[in-house]
């Protein structure tokens, strides 16, 4: 499991499915950490996120025009 | 009533504290006619002095006290009876270490349509509730408590009612409590939902990431029980950890009405519905839904000898939920009651999150053609593909009961699914009697 060793912290992609409407931005940008269901919403990976997730990540969190992603910091 | 039903029975009025090594809440078996409205057992709430004669004063919970309540709750392993079962003591220690004061709320919003126990607690042991809200109020230093209730509650909400104004006559040294009153949809007696209603926003399930002990009405940290799980601190809170002997609240539902019975938690469950349920004249179960509609199924073999007690039945990953048995008689084809309830699963849904709205719409219209018969091995590998689509997906736990509900049917069902599969005929034909499964609100 990848472990920013600076701080002690596991870093994980999430999405507010309320705020959610399936625009799909997040898919374009991070494709190898959101996946799309049946329906057009994301389904994202639970793993921690490394350095070159991360980097992704923001880019998705950035671009969502619904708000709906953001990155978890828990420390387990 | 079968005399082989170890009902768990009051000791003799008079009797001033608990002192015997059971604690029970109700005692006898309260019977309710399929609409709810008439309660077949003619239900006689315990007025305050009623109420202390049977359980005594309500012992008081500020300071010292209180802090050993919340290692009571612990000892006797007290856990959510809305139907998380979460422990209780550790919402309360969330609660204290989040800075205590901010909200306590009672949840008496019963939104499972097979359950009553809520409502038999508030209609006969109004006061028992309020002495729990009263109790944790005090424990954690609230500022507002709040009993929250279903606007169509009627019976339940006149019974608080009267409790409240005959505790406020008598000065009780109660903190003050307030009502709140909530629309009727199954969702509303969910915790995110409650939490958004008394902060100002629409009853509806919300995303949170902390919870609401730590985080809830107005960002205060907010304690929510259930009122079972309150009336249940209540009697805690005068036997001590002690001379406790939990015992387990259940709704048995059928076509005839609901029954709550208060069992000691090593009574089969087989021996509870066969009690009380009006189907054993009919030939027998078939299967057992435990929990609620978001609950899971077992055949009656599997469920009959099973005990009513939360934690023997988690290890087996199974929960008693809300406390709900809704046994289907022999004669009754088993799929078409699971299309019923993933029909009133899916028109329930707040419609917020996408995979809840369209996930389980697609798993009733998946459950809906195979009842009918009309469901070929292309659109079971499709109903299987929207169930892993849909579980975890929601802001609230709806979608995850529905994904349990319908796969613990596809396993319990089984032979029954092939035959409605490949022949597009059923093994139970006959009347589809079963519990009414009701119009969503």
């Amino acid at each position: 499991m990848a472990r920013d060793s600076r701080h002690g912290l596991n870093r994980r992609l999430r999405v507010n499915p309320v705020a959610c409407d399936g625009v799909g931005i997040c898919g374009h940008l991070a494709a190898e950490l959101v996946r799309f269901d049946s329906w057009g919403y994301p389904i994202v990976t639970e793993r921690a996120l490394d350095q070159r997730d991360l980097n992704r990540a923001t880019a998705a969190v950035a671009a969502c025009p619904k708000r709906a992603l953001f990155i978890q910091d828990s420390r387990y | 009533m079968s005399a082989s039903l170890r009902l768990v029975r009051q000791p003799g009025h008079g009797a001033g504290k608990v002192a015997s090594d059971f604690s029970p809440l109700l005692g006898d078996a309260v019977r309710y006619a399929v609409d709810g409205t008439a309660a077949i057992t003619r239900v006689t709430a315990d007025d305050l002095a009623g109420h202390v004669r049977r359980f005594g004063d309500r012992p008081r919970a500020t300071g010292g006290a209180g802090t050993e309540l919340v290692d009571t709750l612990e000892e006797i392993g007290l856990s959510g009876r809305g139907g998380s079962h979460f422990p209780a003591a550790t919402k309360w220690r969330a609660h204290l270490a989040a800075g205590g004061g901010g909200v306590v709320v009672a949840n008496g919003a019963e939104s499972e349509p097979a359950s009553a126990k809520d409502t038999a607690l508030m209609q006969l042991r109004p006061h028992l509730i309020l002495d729990g809200l009263a109790c944790a109020a005090e424990a954690v230093g609230a500022v507002d408590a709040v009993l929250w209730l279903h606007g169509g509650a009627h019976a339940a909400r006149s019974s608080m009612v009267r409790a409240l104004g005959e505790r406020r006559a008598a000065r009780l040294p109660d903190p003050a409590i307030r009502l709140a009153v909530g629309p009727d949809h199954y969702l509303s007696g969910e915790s995110s939902a409650i939490v958004n209603a008394l902060s100002g926003r629409p009853a509806l399930p919300g995303f949170t990431t902390r919870p609401a002990a730590v985080s809830g009405v107005h960002g205060m940290p907010t304690l929510l029980h259930n009122v079972e799980t309150l009336a249940r601190t209540a009697l805690a809170a005068r036997t001590g950890a002690a001379h406790h002997q939990g015992t387990s609240l259940l709704t048995v539902a059928d076509e005839t009405g609901r029954t709550v019975v208060e069992v000691a938690p090593s009574t089969p469950l087989g021996e509870v519905i066969e009690a009380v349920s009006a189907n054993r004249l009919a030939g027998g179960e078939q299967a057992v839904l435990i929990g609620g509609f978001g609950g899971s199924w077992l055949t009656w073999d599997a469920a009959a000898l099973l005990p009513a007690d939360e934690n023997y039945l988690r290890a087996q990953g199974i929960s008693l939920g809300a406390g709900v048995l809704l046994p289907v008689p022999d004669d009754a084809c088993g799929i078409a009651v699971v299309a019923r309830i993933a029909d009133f699963l899916a028109a329930s849904s707040a419609r917020q999150c996408g995979p809840c709205l369209f996930g389980l719409r697609a798993l009733a219209d998946g459950t809906a053609e195979l009842a009918r018969g009309q469901s070929s091995r292309r659109d079971s590998r499709r109903l299987s593909l929207f169930l892993a689509q849909t579980v975890g997906r929601g802001a609230c736990n709806h979608p995850d009961g529905s994904v349990r509900m319908i796969e613990s049917a596809l396993a319990t069902f089984a032979a029954d699914v092939e035959s409605h599969r490949r022949r597009g005929s059923c093994l139970h034909p006959g009347s589809a009697r079963s519990f009414p499964i009701p119009e969503p609100v």
